[in-house]
């Protein structure tokens, strides 16, 4: 009986750490393969903690939460730079550096002896000693840890999680600062994993470094991504079936190493089946039942220019909404932007056209702080913002789109306008956990304020499909309305109208219009010339970096020197 | 104290050396197919055991050994790309996704190799050891191969990348997969090409390997580990930087000892790696990306 009383405890100590991976693996598109480094430094920390500082139980298990998220803080600033293959490869680093001292510095981890005698803790008066005894309280840990994650995992903070590992750059351009949420996933997946260390050293009483190896971080990558990254209930599922299951075998056949090679056989052939014929896991992200959101909802009042949001207080104020100087910016020996200065009037449409490679996007890019300007400034509403971050421009109320769309892919059309609105309490920890009450509020009113843009640009029908399976004149309104739900004053469109048919771009074209009679201002970047006389009140002709020409979109349309610049003239 | 230096300088550059070939033989196939091809650990497995076996069981020559295991490695990479890799390719699976099934490979096959020939070390018998003192640094006579062989492959594989036709092909591939295919370059030959190749010097480094250490179904991962240390400190893409890298990773960890106190040797190529991480991402000959 006691055999398979651990079988279950062990089965909650992998669930609460596959949850923990699961949050910063599944959910900020982070892999890490140092969890069990984590998992490690927790054990040792609250083993040592109660061994030799004598501290008690549930002071043990705080010890080991608090140094696992502050670990985590710390690895967190190098891997902010890096993505893909580097993260991969940091993080494996790091799972070395501590496994390897674990192993050699014996003053302190007593190498591959390990560390026993680890006080049995005392609860309610009671030491807990078997299997049976502490079954309740690895439940309960396993019971908190996936209640936190999926708290965060399915709060408006999750959302921008999501966000953040589909599309890095998008989540930047809707006003998110990616850094701080990066190193608010590694805290709390550190922390979490943390939990699971605690209960698991003293539940062992014994600790040594080889239940911290590679492997370990492997096996719990494997877990969750069998399991179905996003969804914490495939990693449940992911702990029992791999982890109960082969239990069953010792059973059949008594050598332990035999039993563990079978199970590592499986495990791997499934992991190699799995990418080629269900990547999304046992239980998928979008499992049914969970793709309910704004759909069968009543539309909320849709009419006039009071369904578009606005960041902060409207500014009336007389002047250009938005005004560059100077911009200078070049790449090896090309002027993407030469001594540039433009200004966007308030309410107004203005173009920016030009031949290909004058530099029309790279000057989205320095006035919206993606690209860092080597001079010249940049003005919003009179307050200078050349040096800000991107996600910060778009807070202070200028927001831009992209030629490309760049839409959260698995995530719903609804979804995508959702984690673009500004200020939501849920995306904090503190209200998440301490102010449910406003936090359910505010995401009531702003699931109506999202469906508003949606029902602005014309999908509030698509709002629980997800992004990647609409057509591409579809995902250019949703990226509209993402952009409309920044909230921002100042719109900078990239291409709006290219890539989608005739009836898509005169949709594109009256909602451009209605944007600028609501009082937003806007700037378009635009090959196509009709869309450009169609739309804007006034237009900057650039070549090679500078602006050449500027006034009415007829007037330069009709000037010959800009048409051969335009269309390109043989030489003679 | 100098001929302590001059000693452990030479021990880093003979294990630098050997590094360098695995750096090699992993980093031609991660520039040219962009695959994080985890299980090259499996391939130097699988290969060393072939020749482990026929080596020391059917009494087949040690030369005769090597030669079983670059071809054993040979097809063993080439039957990975073709039955795992491309398939995953043709689905487009995300670069994280065939990173994973790399690894369930390599999980797989380790616990294969397990259960099929046993847990315990076998040692690779035949060679003949003994001492070889040159002024005041001395080493044995499987460092002196592990210098010999490895650089012997090494510019082999250098020559041939930039003086034949296909070695143009492959580095046209690993320069731009798209411009390599306009002119008239088939990138999926050039990938069989490559997890050949590759995987065949894996085989023979982890020969070489196994002249000194005992081989066990586990040998591949270390080594693996090493390649990606010299090929990210050299640079992605740089087949001199993963030289660079080996020969730097093998000279930190054997002066490193110098300088550090001693429980940090065993990690100190970790150390390392995690610095080029933070502070170099490029690598020390990788061309800077913006």
């Amino acid at each position: 009986m006691d055999f398979w009383l651990h079988v279950v405890n062990m089965i909650g100590l992998f669930i609460m750490l596959g949850v923990s991976l699961n949050l910063l693996l599944g959910y900020g598109g982070l892999v890490s393969m140092a969890q069990a480094a984590f998992f490690g430094v927790g054990a040792y920390a609250a083993a040592l903690s109660a061994r030799d500082l004598g501290l008690p139980f549930p002071l043990t298990l705080v010890v080991a939460i608090v140094v696992t998220t502050l670990l985590a803080g710390v690895v967190t600033f190098p891997a902010l730079r890096v993505r893909g293959e580097y993260l991969i490869l940091l993080t494996l680093a790091f799972q070395m550096v501590i496994y390897g001292l674990m192993l050699s510095w014996v003053d302190l981890t007593a190498g591959r002896t390990g560390i026993s005698g680890i006080p049995r803790p005392r609860l309610f008066g009671k030491t807990l000693v078997t299997p049976a005894e502490f079954l309740p309280l690895i439940a309960a840990g396993a019971l908190v840890t996936f209640a936190i994650a999926y708290r965060i995992g399915e709060s408006p903070l999750g959302r921008v999680l999501k966000a953040m590992r589909d599309d890095e750059t998008a989540t930047l351009a809707i006003g998110k600062s990616v850094l701080r949420y990066k190193v608010l996933v590694f805290c709390v997946s550190g922390g979490l994993a943390g939990v699971a260390a605690g209960l698991f050293a003293h539940y062992q009483a014994f600790i040594n470094p080889f239940s911290f190896n590679l492997d370990r971080s492997i096996f719990l990558v494997a877990l969750v991504v069998l399991g179905g990254t996003g969804n914490l209930l495939g990693t449940v599922a992911g702990a029992i079936l791999f982890v109960g299951l082969p239990e069953v075998l010792r059973f059949l056949q008594a050598r332990q190493d035999i039993v563990d090679a079978i199970r590592n056989l499986v495990f791997g052939l499934l992991l190699v089946l799995f990418m080629r014929f269900r990547p999304e896991g046992l239980v998928p992200e979008h499992a049914r039942g969970r793709r309910r959101q704004g759909v069968g909802q009543p539309a909320p009042a849709l009419s006039g220019p009071g369904i578009l949001p606005s960041a902060g207080p409207a500014h009336d104020g007389a002047g250009p909404a938005l005004v560059a100087q100077g911009l200078r910016k070049s790449f090896g020996g090309i002027k993407a932007a030469d001594e540039l200065s433009l200004a966007l009037p308030r309410g107004k449409v203005t173009a920016l056209v030009g031949p290909n490679g004058a530099g029309k996007t790279t000057v989205f890019n320095l006035l919206t702080g993606f690209l860092a300007a080597e001079a010249g400034t940049v003005a919003l509403q009179g307050e200078d913002i050349t040096r800000l971050a991107p996600w910060r421009t778009v807070r202070l109320g200028l927001a831009r789109s992209f030629q490309d769309v760049r839409l959260f892919e698995r995530m719903t059309v609804l979804d995508n306008v959702l984690v673009a609105l500004p200020q939501q309490p849920g995306e904090r920890l503190g209200p998440l956990f301490f102010a449910p009450r406003r936090t359910a509020e505010a995401e009531r009113r702003n699931r109506d304020q999202a469906l508003g843009s949606l029902a602005f640009v014309g999908l509030v029908d698509r709002a629980g499909e997800i992004a990647s399976s609409l057509a591409f004149g579809e995902q250019k309104l949703v990226a509209l309305a993402r952009l409309i739900a920044t909230g921002a004053d100042v719109l900078l469109l990239d291409e709006p109208s290219s890539g989608v048919d005739l009836q898509w771009v005169r949709r594109i074209l009256d909602l451009i219009r209605q944007l600028a009679a609501a009082g937003k201002t806007v700037c378009i970047v635009e090959h196509n010339l009709e869309v450009v006389t169609a739309v804007a009140d006034h237009a900057y002709f650039m070549e090679a970096g500078r602006i050449i020409a500027e006034g009415r979109p007829e007037e330069l349309m009709a000037d010959p020197r800009l048409a051969d610049i335009y269309f390109g003239k043989a030489r003679r | 104290m100098l001929a302590l230096a001059a000693q452990l300088a030479t021990n880093g550059l003979i294990s630098g050396s050997l590094y360098a070939l695995l750096g090699v033989s992993w980093g031609l196939i991660f520039a040219t197919t962009k695959i994080f091809h985890f299980a090259h650990a499996l391939t130097l497995t699988v290969a060393v055991y072939a020749a482990v076996l026929a080596v020391g069981q059917w009494g087949l020559g040690l030369p005769a050994g090597f030669f079983l295991a670059a071809l054993v490695g040979c097809l063993f990479g080439v039957a990975t790309e073709r039955v795992v890799y491309r398939p995953l390719r043709r689905v487009n699976a995300t670069s994280l996704n065939i990173f994973l099934a790399s690894l369930g490979l390599l999980i797989a096959g380790e616990s294969a190799v397990l259960i099929v020939f046993g847990p315990q070390a076998r040692d690779l018998p035949g060679f003949p050891i003994s001492g070889i003192a040159l002024g005041p640094v001395a080493f044995t006579t499987v460092e002196g191969l592990w210098l010999v062989g490895s650089w012997a492959l090494l510019l082999l594989l250098i020559a041939w990348l930039w003086w034949t036709r296909y070695g143009r092909a492959i580095r046209a591939v690993a320069s731009n997969r798209e411009l390599a295919q306009c002119v008239g370059i088939d990138p999926e030959h050039v990938s069989l090409l490559v997890f050949g190749i590759g995987s065949a010097l894996v085989g023979l480094g982890g020969m070489l390997l196994a002249l000194r250490d005992t081989v066990s179904p586990t040998i591949g991962v270390q080594p693996v580990l090493t390649a990606f240390i010299a090929v990210f400190l050299g640079g992605i893409g740089s087949i001199p930087g993963a030289v660079l890298g080996g020969l730097v990773l093998g000279l930190a960890e054997n002066m490193g000892g110098l300088l550090l106190p001693g429980h940090w040797q065993g990690v100190i190529a970790f150390v390392v790696l995690f610095s080029v991480l933070v502070f170099r991402p490029s690598g020390l000959l990788g061309v800077r990306t913006r």
